[in-house]
C-alpha cells in the first residue's frame, strides 16, 4: 500500500475505476498518513472524522481532496486561520466545492493558511506554522502552505489553494509541487472568503501537470452567482498534456532575472529554458519595465479591499464577539482579539491608502501603476506566448526568520504579484532541488484564459524530467 | 425671521418596486416576522458575493429619464465603508463618483422648477430593534434596492419642500418605479437646511435634518429647524454645521453629530461587481415605459374633461384614482357626474375598507353604471349610495343588486300616491306650517314618504305630489 505514494491521482481513480483498488482503500490509506506523518507538520487544521462525501462522477471520482480553509463547505467550520472565525460554520457550499462534489471527490479535510491569506509563509495562522517537509525548520511557503505540504508529503492526491499574489505558486514552489492560478475570472470566487476581490482566485495544487489538468477541468467555468466570473467556454485542458511545443515563443522577463535571485535558482530555471529549447520553443528576452512597482502598487490594492472586506468580522452576526460597555468596545475587543498582528497591519494599511486625503496619493497611484503593469504583459504577449521566470527568489527560508521583517517577508512573492494585478494565468511547477535537497519551483505565465499553453509547456518539462517525482523522507517509514 | 431667506434640499431614499432585492434573491415583500426574508448573501456571510438586479437598474433608469437627468452610460458601484450593527458587510454598496442621473428638473404645477443633483442606485441597510435591555438586528430590508435622489438646495420654504416630496412621491408612482410607502419605510428623506440674509447669493451653514417620519413631519421639524437658526443668528451663537435628529415627541431637533465627527467612508470602487454600460436600446425602452407625468396628465384633465382644478389635483392625488376616473369616463362620459360620486360617495366609502383602495373590488364599469343610473334618475341618490356601497368590495353585477334590493327608484305617481296620502293625514301641523307659508316644511314630508316607499321613491316627484295635493 505504501506505493500509493508514488502514483499520481489520475492513476489512483484509474485503478479505482478499473476496480484494482477500492475507493475506500484509498481513501483509508491517506486518512492514515495524515494521522502518521501531519503532526510532524501541521499542514491540516481539520481532518474530518467521516469525509464529505461527493456524488457524481468523473475521472477523478472516489479521491480524496483537501481543501484551504478559506473555502466554504456547507455544515463545516471554516476559519481562514483566525481567531475571529474560530467556531464559525459554513451556511453553504462554495462553488468549487459545489463542482467538486458533483465530480465525485470526497473531501477530507481542511488546510492550514495565513490567517485571511496575508503571509508568505504559513507562520501567520491562529494554529501556528506548517512545517516544510523537506525540512521542519523551514517555512512551506504561504498564504496556501496547508495545501502545499500536504499534497508533497501526499497526506492528499491532491488540493486546493487561493492566490492573491502567489499564494498557491510560492508555497507549491518551497514544496516542489505544482500550484496553478488560473486566469482571474476562470473559477468562481463563490464562497472563498474574500481577501482582494479584485485579485483572489483559487487553484489547483497537484504532483504533476496531469492531475493539475484534470482538477482544473472540474473547477473551472462560468458561475451566474460571481459577477467577475468569466462567461467564456472552458476547454479540455487533458488535450494539452504532453502536445507539441514546437515553435511556441517563450519570454524571459530580464527584470525577474536580476538582482536578488539566487544562484542555484537561476541555474535551475535555465534548465528548464534548456529543455524547452531542445524541444523547439523558441526563447527570448522580453522586458517588463513596471515590474519594480509591483510590490508596492500590490500591497496598497490588496489592502485596500481587504481592509473593507474584513470590515463584516465585527462580532454582531458570526464569529467571535467579545463584548464591552458599548457598541464601540464591542466592536474593539472582539477585532483587537480576533485579529492577528499581520491582518490588523493590512488592515491599518488599506484604511489608511483609502482614507480622503490619501486616496489619490496611494489608492488611485496603485490603479494606476496597475494598469501600467497590465500593459507590459499586453505589449510582450504581442511576441511571445508564454513567460517563463523564477517562481521565488530563494527556498524556503527558516521559520520564524522573516517573522519580524515585514518588507522582506513581502519581496519573497516579487516574481508572483504581478499576474495577480494582470489578472493573468501562471503556474510555478518543481524544476530542481539547492545543494541543501530544498525544492526550487520555475514558473510560467500564460496570456489572458490561456492555461491551455501553460499545460502544454509544463506536461513537456516533464516528460523529460523527474523532479516532481521525489517525495520528502519525514518518517521513517 | 423675516430678514431671513431659508434655503432647503432634500435627500430622499426611496425603495424601488422590484421582487427580489438588489443583489441577491430573497423577496422584497414587506415582512412583520424579522429575519424571515434573508439568505447568506444579504446577510453578509463570508465569501459571498453580489449580483446586480437588473429590474433596479430599469427602474432607475426610468426615474432618471421622469426627472430629466442625464444618464451616464457607464456607471460603476462603490462601497462605503462605516460600521453599524444594521449592516451586515459593515459597508454598504452605493453609488459615488459616477451616480446613474444627474442634472435634472423637477416642475411643480405652479411652473416652479427644482433641480435635481444626482440619483443614484444603493442597497439598504436593516432595521435595528431595542427591547428589554438588548438591540436586535431585522435584515428583512438588508439589501432592498434604494434610489436616492438629491435634489439642489432650491426650495425656499417648508411649504415648498413639502410641495417638492408630495410631487416627487407622484411621480414615483406614477411610473410605476415606487410605491412610496413612508410608514413601510419605501420612501424616506433627510433634509438640509440654513438660512442667509435677504439678497444674500452665498449660502448660509447647513444642518442636515434626519428621523422625520412623514411629510408633514418633514415640514414641521424644518419650520422648527428654520426658526432656531434665526434665533441663533440673531443672538449671535451662530450654526455649527452638524446633523441634527427631529425628536417627534419633543417636537424638536436635537445635536446628532458634529462635522467633526463626521464619517470617512472610504468609497472605493466595489471590485465584486463589473462596470457596466446603458445600452440605448434600455433608455429607449424605459422612456416609453415612464409614460404620462402627472403634470401633463393635469394638463390634459383640465383641457378633456372641464371639472374644477381642485377635484383634478385631489383625483390625480392617486394614480389609482385618475386611472380609475378615465376607465369609468369611458363608460360614462359625463366627467362632472363622475367626479362628483368619486370624490364624495366612493373615497367616503373607500375610507371605511380595511386596505383603503387595496380592497376596492368594484370595476370602472359598474361604478359608472352607477352614476349613469343615478342621472338618468333609475336610482335616488339613497339607493344609488346603496348600490355602491354593496359593490364596492366585491364588484357584483349592479343590475342584479338593484333587483335583489328592490332599490329601482319609483317615480310612477299611481304607486306613490298612497304613502302621500298617509304622511299627510298622519302629520297635520307640517301641513298646516306648509300652508302658511313655511315652504321647508314639505321636506319633512317628502322624508316620510321615502321611510315608506323604503327609500325607493323618486324624491323629486313626491315633492310635486306633495305639494299639489296640500294645495288643491
Amino acid at each position: 500500500m505504501k506505493d500509493l505514494i508514488n502514483i499520481n491521482a489520475r492513476g489512483l481513480a484509474e485503478k479505482i475505476s478499473s476496480q484494482e483498488l477500492k475507493k475506500e482503500e484509498v481513501i483509508s490509506f491517506f486518512e492514515d498518513r495524515i494521522k502518521k506523518v501531519d503532526p510532524c507538520l501541521g499542514s491540516f487544521i481539520e481532518k474530518y472524522e467521516q469525509p464529505v462525501k461527493g456524488e457524481g462522477k468523473s475521472l477523478l471520482s472516489g479521491l480524496p481532496i483537501a481543501i484551504k480553509d478559506n473555502i466554504c463547505i456547507k455544515g463545516k467550520k471554516i476559519t481562514c486561520a483566525s481567531k475571529i472565525l474560530a467556531n464559525h460554520i459554513a451556511v453553504y457550499d462554495a462553488e468549487v466545492v459545489r463542482r467538486l462534489k458533483c465530480a465525485g471527490l470526497d473531501i477530507i479535510g481542511t488546510t492550514n493558511m495565513d490567517e485571511f491569506a496575508f503571509g508568505s509563509s504559513t507562520e501567520n495562522s491562529c494554529y501556528g506554522a506548517t512545517k516544510n517537509p523537506w525540512d521542519r525548520t523551514r517555512v512551506v511557503g504561504g498564504s496556501s502552505g496547508g495545501s502545499a505540504a500536504a499534497v508533497a508529503a501526499r497526506l492528499v492526491p491532491f488540493a486546493l489553494g487561493s492566490d492573491t499574489g502567489g499564494s498557491i505558486r510560492q508555497p507549491a514552489c518551497l514544496c516542489g509541487v505544482v500550484g496553478f492560478k488560473p486566469t482571474y475570472g476562470r473559477v468562481s470566487r463563490f464562497g472563498l472568503v474574500a481577501f482582494g476581490s479584485s485579485l483572489d482566485q483559487i487553484g489547483p495544487i497537484t504532483t504533476d501537470f496531469t492531475d493539475c489538468a484534470h482538477l482544473l477541468n472540474i473547477i473551472c467555468g462560468h458561475d451566474h452567482r460571481d459577477s467577475t466570473s468569466a462567461f467564456l467556454d472552458v476547454p479540455d485542458f487533458t488535450k494539452s498534456l504532453n502536445a507539441d511545443i514546437k515553435g511556441l515563443k517563450i519570454g524571459l522577463p530580464k527584470e525577474y532575472f536580476g538582482q536578488g535571485l539566487n544562484k542555484e535558482v537561476k541555474v535551475a530555471v535555465e534548465g528548464v529554458k534548456k529543455i524547452f529549447q531542445e524541444k523547439g520553443a523558441e526563447m527570448i528576452e522580453v522586458s517588463l519595465p513596471h515590474t519594480e512597482y509591483a510590490v508596492a502598487t500590490y500591497y496598497i490594492i490588496a489592502s485596500s479591499e481587504a481592509s473593507s472586506n474584513l470590515q463584516r468580522f465585527d462580532g454582531i452576526r458570526y464569529g467571535l464577539r467579545v463584548g464591552g460597555q458599548n457598541l464601540e468596545e464591542l466592536y474593539a475587543n472582539s477585532r483587537g482579539q480576533g485579529f492577528g498582528d499581520e491582518a490588523k497591519r493590512r488592515i491599518f494599511l488599506g484604511t489608511y491608502s483609502l482614507s480622503s486625503g490619501y486616496y489619490d496619493a496611494y489608492y488611485l497611484k496603485a490603479l494606476k501603476a496597475r494598469t501600467l503593469i497590465r500593459r507590459d504583459f499586453d505589449q510582450v504577449f504581442k511576441k511571445v506566448d508564454a513567460l517563463l521566470t523564477p517562481t521565488t527568489p530563494t527556498t524556503a527560508f527558516k521559520i520564524g526568520e522573516k517573522a519580524s521583517d515585514p518588507l522582506s517577508m513581502y519581496l519573497s512573492d516579487i516574481y508572483t504579484i504581478s499576474t495577480n494585478l494582470a489578472g493573468l494565468p501562471a503556474v510555478s511547477f518543481p524544476c530542481g532541488f539547492s545543494s541543501s535537497k530544498l525544492p526550487i519551483g520555475a514558473q510560467l505565465i500564460g496570456k489572458e484564459f490561456d492555461e491551455s499553453s501553460l499545460i502544454k509547456l509544463g506536461s513537456a518539462f516533464q516528460s523529460c524530467s523527474d523532479f516532481h517525482k521525489e517525495i520528502p523522507k519525514i518518517i521513517d517509514e | 425671521m423675516s430678514n431671513f431667506e431659508v434655503v432647503i434640499g432634500l435627500e430622499v431614499h426611496t425603495q424601488l418596486k422590484t421582487e427580489s432585492k438588489i443583489f441577491c434573491s430573497c423577496s422584497t415583500e414587506f415582512a412583520s416576522r424579522p429575519n424571515s426574508n434573508i439568505c447568506p448573501v444579504c446577510c453578509g456571510y463570508p465569501g459571498v458575493l453580489p449580483v446586480f438586479n437588473k429590474r433596479a437598474l430599469e427602474l432607475a433608469v426610468r426615474v432618471s429619464l421622469a426627472l430629466e437627468c442625464k444618464i451616464n452610460q457607464s456607471i460603476y458601484f462603490e462601497r462605503k465603508n462605516y460600521f453599524y450593527p444594521d449592516l451586515p458587510k459593515d459597508y454598504q454598496i452605493s453609488q459615488y463618483k459616477m451616480p446613474l442621473g444627474e442634472a435634472g428638473i423637477l416642475e411643480f404645477p405652479s411652473g416652479k422648477k427644482i433641480n435635481i443633483n444626482r440619483v443614484h442606485l444603493e442597497e439598504d441597510a436593516g432595521k435595528l430593534l431595542h427591547k428589554d435591555d438588548c438591540s436586535w438586528v431585522d435584515f428583512n430590508r438588508t439589501g432592498t434596492p434604494l434610489l436616492e435622489i438629491v435634489s439642489e438646495p432650491d426650495m425656499r420654504s417648508p411649504q415648498e419642500a413639502f410641495d417638492y416630496l408630495t410631487y416627487l412621491k407622484l411621480i414615483l408612482q406614477y411610473i410605476g418605479a415606487s410605491d412610496c410607502d413612508m410608514e413601510k419605510g419605501s420612501l424616506r428623506c433627510d433634509a438640509n437646511i440654513s438660512l442667509r440674509k435677504k439678497g444674500d447669493t452665498k449660502l448660509g451653514t447647513k444642518v442636515e435634518l434626519k428621523n422625520m417620519n412623514s411629510f408633514k413631519g418633514i415640514r414641521v421639524a424644518l419650520e422648527f429647524e428654520a426658526k432656531r437658526q434665526a434665533k441663533a443668528i440673531e443672538e449671535g451663537e451662530g450654526i455649527t454645521q452638524e446633523t441634527r435628529l427631529w425628536d417627534v415627541e419633543k417636537s424638536k431637533t436635537i445635536v446628532m453629530r458634529t462635522k467633526e465627527q463626521a464619517h470617512d467612508y472610504r468609497y472605493f470602487p466595489e471590485p465584486d461587481l463589473l462596470d457596466f454600460s446603458i445600452s440605448s436600446k434600455l433608455i429607449e425602452k424605459e422612456k416609453a415605459l415612464v409614460g404620462e407625468l402627472p403634470i401633463e396628465r393635469r394638463k390634459r384633465f383640465l383641457k378633456d374633461y372641464k371639472i374644477d382644478q381642485k377635484e383634478v389635483d385631489i383625483i390625480l392625488s392617486s394614480v389609482w384614482l385618475a386611472d380609475f376616473f378615465e376607465q369609468a369616463n369611458k363608460y360614462y362620459p359625463k366627467p362632472g357626474e363622475l367626479s362628483n360620486w368619486l370624490l364624495g360617495p366612493f373615497l367616503e366609502q373607500v375610507n371605511t375598507l380595511e386596505k383603503g383602495f387595496d380592497s376596492v373590488k368594484i370595476s370602472a364599469q359598474k361604478f359608472a353604471q352607477v352614476v349613469k343610473y343615478f342621472c338618468e334618475k333609475k336610482l335616488n341618490n339613497l339607493s344609488a349610495k346603496k348600490a355602491l356601497s354593496l359593490s364596492i368590495a366585491t364588484d357584483q353585477d349592479i343590475d342584479s343588486i338593484i333587483e335583489k334590493e328592490g332599490l329601482r327608484q319609483v317615480s310612477r305617481e299611481d304607486q306613490l300616491s298612497v304613502f302621500v296620502e298617509e304622511a299627510i293625514n298622519e302629520n297635520p301641523k307640517p301641513v298646516g306650517e306648509y300652508l302658511e307659508g313655511k315652504v321647508q316644511a314639505v321636506m319633512f314630508l317628502v322624508g316620510q314618504v321615502m321611510k315608506k316607499s323604503k327609500g325607493k321613491a323618486n324624491p323629486q316627484v313626491v315633492r310635486e305630489m306633495l305639494k299639489r295635493r296640500i294645495e288643491k
